[in-house]
């Protein structure tokens, strides 16, 4: 068994270097398609990140009548908050409404008018954040039945409109990414079976010198391996490279998704990684087999 | 040389010390029964070919081109399975052989062509020890019996050289080398001097003949009528996928 690996080993090795020229063609493409896999990866993260960062945007607000007591709003606030639609819930006071409206007026670079008024005609507000932006309707209902609740900012066509679009921004970008992956399976099993082609008589012979199959496969699946892997390490060091420049792009372009970047690399080093081998794997495997059986 | 055992004694021997005693129907390598190979296509290759091959025989398979000979062979080595009736070598049925054990048939035949397929990037010895690498065989067992077969066919000196080094007869002789490696019971050579010129010719028959006498059997397809009819031998002739003559110590052509 140990004789079986090292001979298949050995043979893979050697059936690399013997076969430089198709073994190099066979690494570039798998390089160039793990870049365009990656690529594609890279661009649906973000775009997920992006769409869930818009989605948590998502908040019922409830305006509460001036005469209710902390006690009241504190033990609403619990209430909402107990419910399991519920994310959390921020309260927000009169006062700091109305520093909310000065601020917000500041940052537009317009005239402070609060000062002309004689006092303050906000009401305080309860911000509720959803665990899921579909559950609005349910949190708006049981909102307006409470008591110390003035009035619910109704929200349901644009979060309804907002869904829509996400639900399927997300199915295409999964679309894509899976069409993709086909396409590299394709090119690569390809190439692939090229190389092994390049090697028929090989095989001839070894059947007629009656090798069994696994003495012909194994070594080829090696190889296959051992390109996969190749191509995946040169594969992350380009991207690597190209990380730098495009990281800076990206921060400032995406300044306010939460991407991080190390779950990103981490998940995309293992994308790489397993794309990369197992599609060596299965390339050889399959295009081994077409010899095998007769 | 001097350092491999003689081995025109050493595989005689092991033939004479087969474990099991034989019945006189078992000694034949290979019989074929009532063989109908008919391809996809409907061509019809072989019909109802009997043929039976005794252990050290020396056959000769004639025929013009087209005639089924190449198609006989492939049934032996299980290339291709008969539409029709049985091939038995070495008292298994092919027909009935798991794929997972037509390998190990395949251990018992040593294959020889007009193309010689060697690798090109391995030497003369790493292609002889390849058919025992792919077979599993252990290292130490390796090495002498390659030596061994080298010192055969007359190729102990060239034993470090590439194909492309060597001339059409020297690497005809390394095919049969690795042929023999395996120790087989039966050679099957298809059109071995096909490629090579009258005197390498002779060369890689008297080469046959005499691994005949170790005590191999040796079907060999051709074409060399001069070869045949000088020798004497067993010779089966086929045409449009029939046996029309088997005889022993006939000539190429029918003579009546």
């Amino acid at each position: 068994m140990i004789g079986f690996v090292a001979f298949s080993l050995k043979r893979a090795w050697q059936g690399f270097w013997r076969n430089a020229v198709m073994s190099i063609a066979a690494t570039a493409t798998m390089v160039l398609m793990l870049l365009l896999l990656a690529g594609f990866w890279i661009v649906q993260t973000g775009l997920l990140a992006g769409l869930q960062f818009t989605e948590e945007k998502v908040e019922v607000v409830a305006y509460l009548h001036t005469n209710a007591s902390p006690l009241q709003v504190d033990l609403l606030t619990q209430r909402i908050e107990a419910l399991p639609e519920v994310e959390s819930v921020t309260f927000v006071s009169r006062d700091e409404a109305l520093d909310n409206f000065r601020d917000s007026l500041q940052a537009q670079g317009r005239e402070d008018l609060t000062r002309y008024l004689d006092s303050n005609p906000l009401y305080a507000s309860l911000e509720v954040k959803l665990t899921d932006p579909s559950f609005n309707r349910a949190v708006t209902a049981a909102l307006e039945d409470e008591v110390l609740v003035r009035n619910v900012l109704r929200v349901e066509d644009l979060v309804d409109r907002l869904l829509t679009v996400t639900g399927i921004l997300r199915t295409a970008g999964t679309g894509i990414l899976i069409v993709v992956g086909l396409i590299v399976l394709f090119i690569i099993v390809n190439t692939i079976r090229l190389a092994v082609f390049a090697r028929a008589e090989e095989i001839e012979i070894m059947r007629l010198v009656g090798a069994s199959d696994a003495f012909i496969r194994w070594p080829f699946v090696f190889e296959g391996a051992f390109v996969g892997l190749l191509g995946s390490v040169l594969t992350l060091a380009i991207l690597a490279a190209a990380s730098d420049p495009l990281s800076t792009f990206m921060t400032g372009f995406f300044n306010v998704l939460p991407l991080q970047f190390g779950t990103l690399t981490r998940d995309l080093v293992l994308l790489v990684t397993a794309a990369g081998v197992g599609l060596g794997v299965v390339g050889s495997w399959l295009s081994v087999r077409t010899y095998l059986i007769r | 040389m001097t350092a491999a055992p003689p081995p025109v004694r050493s595989i005689r021997q092991r033939l004479i010390s087969r474990p099991e005693p034989r019945r006189d129907q078992d000694r034949a390598v290979l019989v074929m029964h009532d063989v109908t190979m008919e391809y996809p296509n409907g061509n019809v290759a072989l019909r109802d070919v009997d043929l039976v091959i005794p252990e050290g025989d020396f056959v000769f398979l004639v025929g013009p081109s087209g005639a089924g000979k190449s198609t006989l062979m492939r049934l032996i080595i299980r290339d291709e399975v008969a539409t029709r009736g049985q091939v038995v070598l070495d008292g298994a049925d092919l027909a009935r052989l798991s794929r997972r054990n037509v390998p190990k048939i395949r251990r018992k035949i040593g294959t020889i062509f007009q193309d010689f397929k060697l690798l090109p990037r391995k030497n003369v010895w790493e292609n002889v020890a390849f058919a025992l690498e792919v077979t599993g065989t252990p290292r130490r067992k390796i090495r002498p019996a390659v030596d061994r077969v080298l010192a055969l066919v007359g190729l102990t000196a060239q034993a470090r050289q590439v194909p492309s080094q060597l001339s059409g007869g020297e690497q005809q002789r390394t095919a049969i080398a690795r042929a023999l490696v395996h120790d087989p019971r039966i050679i099957i050579a298809d059109e071995p001097t096909g490629n090579l010129d009258p005197l390498i010719s002779w060369e890689i028959l008297q080469l046959l003949l005499r691994i005949n006498e170790l005590g191999v059997t040796v079907l060999m397809a051709t074409h060399n009528a001069e070869v045949v009819t000088a020798l004497r031998r067993r010779v089966v002739a086929l045409e449009e996928g029939r046996i029309i003559r088997d005889e022993v110590g006939g000539a190429y052509h029918r003579e009546d």
